[in-house]
């Protein structure tokens, strides 16, 4: 890719980001509000997140008793700056791809991964035992979510021959990865939830926590922190889409409204779960994770490299 | 216009976050407030603009609400309000906005949120000193606190110190005192909690837990037996408070079930909230303070959206067990009929056994037991409420309350504050705090007899 | 050229993060400079097109530094860094056994014939490297692979809720923590008082979940 190329590409993801982050804070709000029952009203729903990061925006950002200063202001800059990598390894139109390496998959899993330990210090670094708590929970919840992540990704790879994720869009084209492997996208989309830490999953951030680990953040530093949890899940989306639902694919509309469309196809349910589904039990997810889950994963992937092979011959 | 001033007119049309600080005789108010289309209740001080001070505290309460005032980053304001028409005695805030109608309560917030950012009105000061609690210690050849490099009290804080889990291994502990006002748990409450990781291996409550300081000022407790009438009606906040009322004169059956109804399904709603479903949590709170005994079909639909929301019972079932036991040990009240114990002092009231009242009584006594149970009482009240055209109960020294029977010798929180230490031990943080909410404890109420109790006892 | 600045960027950085792990006085500082140290290392074999490789390793490292990093604190008394600590022991056998190794490693680096080739373009290298460390025995380690996780499944399931003495969440302890009918009450751990052994303070700011 020449020079330009690359400039586009980043700009691109970097508007998507802001715009995917904003969409999401709508969603919710107005997913929120007709859940309580109250009006929904969503032009004016359209303004509120802009109103909440202004009022947060204006607030100090407090310190604590003796924290790791600077691993606290790391972690939000550490999580957005993973979410941004993830979105960045997504294509959002044939041929524009921010980060065009052999190995998307890989790449989009290691950001994934070390969202721990984003989440990790920002429990950790405010010395403070709710949030502590919370940190440690994202720890222990971790694997839970990375392992089915991994697999199912690999298994979505296996038809395309290729770990990146072009080829894998293309070889999408007779027929979605989410209908040859049924399994792949939920397992997918409870992982992303995880990786998130949203609705069901929002462990570390639980309400029996008080917060979590966001509990002692305010000022800029929430907002920043919230932003990139909103990244997160729209990074998510926008894998799952490329990944499962044929990317940029499509008749009739050009390929970056496809993918506009498929994400919020998947967008709008991951941010449901929040107002339908209450949060897990931490011990009894990771025995359903390792116990259930990890095992449908590796079906999934065993049958993935059954149909490859009848594909060879 | 500077950034900070656009910034002030954005944030300026949005509700007021507030975090809630509730003390003794604001049960009215308290958990109506997140109706409130002004307000936006907030879990965590660090995330509100203005502290929300409602009821009455003491020496100790009063403290925690100084610490918490200086967690509320600035700019910060407070609102403050107290029952009856007294100022709010002692209360350390300099330049509270303090409110006599608790209605204007989400105006008046919106109103000092508004001034506090757009700079017309100073953030309030910090109340307690921002020093150590103790000076560094040194000792050992690096300075640390203690011997070698273990554990010791750098700056009066104690290090997690080893000890034993449950398996013999020698892993860290840490003890931590969960105060008054932490969003899940009741207010009021305070427990010293011993975490591993997030297993909770052993808590205790210090004693100035359940003081409600309305005994400072009065004169004539000494006189007063424990769990008398006048006791309870010095414990009620607001007079017209039905149960209270129906100790010493005949009460519509209609008003009491109507406020049993409302009062269970406003337990729920924070139940649901503190589970996670914050929107479905608001909803039922609505329907909590609109619900009527002639339009109850909203409660039925709530109680079959319960039965097939598999994600509550998952997070429900099994937790917080209460055994048939220790329900017996219990005066009586919805979490001793969780648990298999059928006694209801509204079976003994000719009027409910005119209406054929047959007590809800559960089996297994979980967390989910007792969502259960309420729901189903709830249902029950409108039911009763609805047919019992014009009966009134007959007034005999106790009445079945919100959370057991009142007038008895002891309140059902006072003996649930007793047993929560051993229910606690051994449960993960999240468990812990959905038994904790499925109790449904009222500090207020485990205050006064246990205040009382103790003046009797020193008369 | 960009090639260049960034290589030697990433190795000063890979070289002054490892230096900073012996430097930190909290645990958590030191697992994570370690991870920095590993990432740019990780960096560096993309930038030798061994981007899977390189992928990988941050992959793993991110997990592992973190297990590291909690490990350490479960295990030793100063996780914060609230007590000025030294992270080194026994100096004259580590210095010794340091200055060997490097004049080891420098030696291998300096003395060995490296390829002077450039690699062919349009090659696959993760199919590359997956032929060449597996090469016919792909099978066999799928199947390993596979075997291992139902190891540690097993060991996530041995290490459930019910301990060695009973279920956690029915109050199990030891046997010889439990009171002997005397009534006397077990021995408090040193310190576990709040506010510390001289006994309760003023209630900590902790009673809001935070602390001044």
């Amino acid at each position: 890719m020449n020079a330009l190329g690359v400039v586009i590409a980043v700009v691109s993801v970097a508007f998507v980001a802001a715009a995917g982050v904003y969409v999401t804070a709508w969603i919710d709000l107005v997913l929120a509000r007709a859940v309580a029952g109250l009006e929904v009203r969503p032009l004016d729903a359209l303004i509120a997140p802009l109103r909440w990061a202004a009022a947060t925006a204006l607030k100090a950002r407090t310190t604590t008793e003796r924290p790791d200063a600077e691993a606290w202001a790391l972690a939000p800059a550490l999580l957005a700056a993973l979410a941004a990598v993830g979105l960045a390894a997504v294509p959002l139109a044939p041929g524009l791809l921010a980060a065009d390496v052999a190995n998307g998959i890989v790449l989009f899993g290691a950001a994934m991964a070390l969202v721990v330990v984003a989440v990790f210090l920002q429990g950790w670094s405010p010395n403070s035992p709710l949030p502590m708590i919370g940190g440690y929970r994202f720890i222990a919840q971790g694997l839970s979510y990375e392992i089915p992540l991994a697999v199912v990704l690999i298994a979505a790879a296996l038809p395309a021959r290729s770990l990146a994720i072009a080829p894998i869009v293309t070889s999408q084209e007779h027929l979605w990865n989410v209908v040859r492997q049924p399994l792949g996208l939920p397992l997918y989309l409870m992982a992303g939830l995880g990786l998130a830490f949203w609705g069901p999953l929002a462990l570390p951030e639980g309400q029996d926590l008080a917060g979590g680990s966001s509990l002692e953040t305010s000022g800029a530093s929430l907002l920043l922190w919230r932003a990139a949890q909103l990244l997160v899940l729209v990074a998510v989306a926008a894998m799952g889409t490329a990944v499962f639902l044929g990317g940029w694919l499509g008749p009739l509309l050009p390929g970056a409204a496809w993918m506009i469309l498929k994400t919020l196809f998947l967008l709008i349910p991951l941010i449901a779960t929040r107002h339908f589904v209450a949060r897990v039990p931490t011990e009894r997810y990771v025995v359903v994770s390792w116990a259930i889950l990890i095992p449908l994963s590796l079906l999934d992937v065993f049958a993935a490299g059954i149909q490859a092979l009848m594909a060879a011959r | 216009m500077g950034l900070k001033t656009a910034f002030a007119r954005l944030a300026a049309g949005a509700p007021a976050r507030c975090f809630a600080i509730v003390g003794a005789g604001a049960d009215e108010i308290a958990p109506w407030l997140r109706l409130d289309p002004e307000l936006a209740i907030v879990d965590s001080p660090r995330a509100a603009d203005v502290l929300l001070v409602l009821g009455r505290f003491n020496e100790d309460t009063l403290h925690a609400a100084a610490a918490v005032h200086d967690l509320v980053p600035p700019p910060r304001g407070v609102v403050s309000w107290s029952p009856g028409h007294e100022a709010a005695r002692g209360l350390p805030f300099t330049d509270a906005v303090a409110l006599s109608d608790p209605s204007e309560i989400g105006s008046a917030a919106v109103r000092l949120r508004d001034e506090l950012l757009s700079g017309r009105r100073a953030s309030s000061p910090d109340i307690l000193p921002d020093v150590d609690p103790a000076p560094w210690r040194g000792v050992g050849p690096f300075g640390q606190g203690g011997a070698g490099m273990t554990g010791g009290v750098p700056y009066g804080r104690p290090l997690a110190g080893r000890a034993n889990d449950r398996d013999g291994l020698k892993l860290d502990q840490i003890l931590v005192r969960v105060g008054p006002f932490l969003p899940p748990f009741p207010p009021g409450l305070m427990l010293d909690v011993k975490i591993q990781g997030d297993v909770i291996q052993e808590v205790s409550m210090p004693a100035a837990a359940l003081d409600d300081g309305s005994s400072v000022a009065d004169e004539h407790h000494s006189s007063e037996a424990p769990g008398s009438t006048e006791a309870m009606t010095r414990f009620a906040a607001v007079q017209h408070d039905p149960f209270i009322a129906a100790l010493m004169r005949p009460v519509p059956v209609a008003d009491l079930e109507l406020a049993r109804a409302r009062h269970h399904l406003a337990w729920l709603a924070e139940a649901l909230r503190v589970s996670g479903l914050e929107a479905y949590g608001r909803r039922v709170l609505k329907l909590a303070r609109t619900v009527r005994p002639e339009a109850a079909e909203p409660v039925d639909d709530l109680s079959r959206w319960l039965r097939r929301n598999l994600s509550l019972r998952w997070g429900t079932s099994g937790v917080g067990v209460v055994s048939a036991s220790q329900a017996a040990a219990l005066p009586g009240g919805p979490v001793a009929r969780a648990a298999g114990d059928g006694r209801d002092v509204r079976s003994l009231d000719p009027a409910y056994q005119r209406l054929g009242f047959m007590p809800v009584v559960l089996e297994v006594g979980d967390a989910l037991a007792r969502w259960r149970l309420r729901v189903a009482e709830a249902q029950q009240a409108l039911t009763l409420a609805k047919r019992s055209n014009g009966s009134v109960t007959t007034p005999s020294g106790l009445v079945e309350g919100l959370r057991g029977p009142m007038g008895a010798r002891v309140s059902a929180s006072t003996a649930l504050v007793t047993m929560l230490p051993e229910l606690l031990v051994g449960m993960e943080w999240g468990d812990a705090v959905t038994a904790v909410v499925s109790l449904d404890i009222d500090m207020a109420e485990a205050a006064v007899l246990h205040d009382v109790a103790a003046e009797g006892r020193a008369s | 050229m960009i090639l260049n600045v960034t290589f030697w960027a990433f190795s000063a950085l890979a070289v002054f993060s490892g230096w900073r792990v012996f430097r930190a006085d909290s645990m958590v500082r030191a697992a994570y400079w370690l991870l920095v140290s590993f990432a740019a290392v990780g960096v560096i074999l993309v930038l030798l097109k061994a981007e899977f490789l390189g992928l990988i390793l941050i992959l793993m490292m991110g997990g592992e530094m973190t297990i590291m990093a909690v490990f350490m604190v479960a295990f030793m008394m100063n996780p914060a860094g609230l007590n000025p600590m030294t992270m080194v022991h026994r100096n004259s056998v580590a210095i010794v056994a340091g200055v060997v190794s490097f004049l080891a490693i420098a030696a291998l680096g300096v003395f060995a014939r490296f390829p002077v080739a450039r690699a062919p373009v349009g090659i696959d290298p993760t199919r590359r490297l997956g032929v060449e460390l597996l090469g016919d025995s792909m099978l066999v380690f799928q199947t390993a692979g596979v075997t291992l996780l139902a190891a540690m499944i097993a060991a996530v399931a041995i290490s459930s809720a019910r301990g060695r003495f009973g279920a956690g969440d029915e109050g199990s302890v030891e046997p010889d923590q439990l009171v002997p009918d005397t009534g006397a009450a077990p021995e408090r751990v040193a310190g576990m008082q709040p506010g510390g052994p001289d006994g309760p303070r003023d209630p900590s700011p902790m009673a809001a979940g935070g602390h001044t």
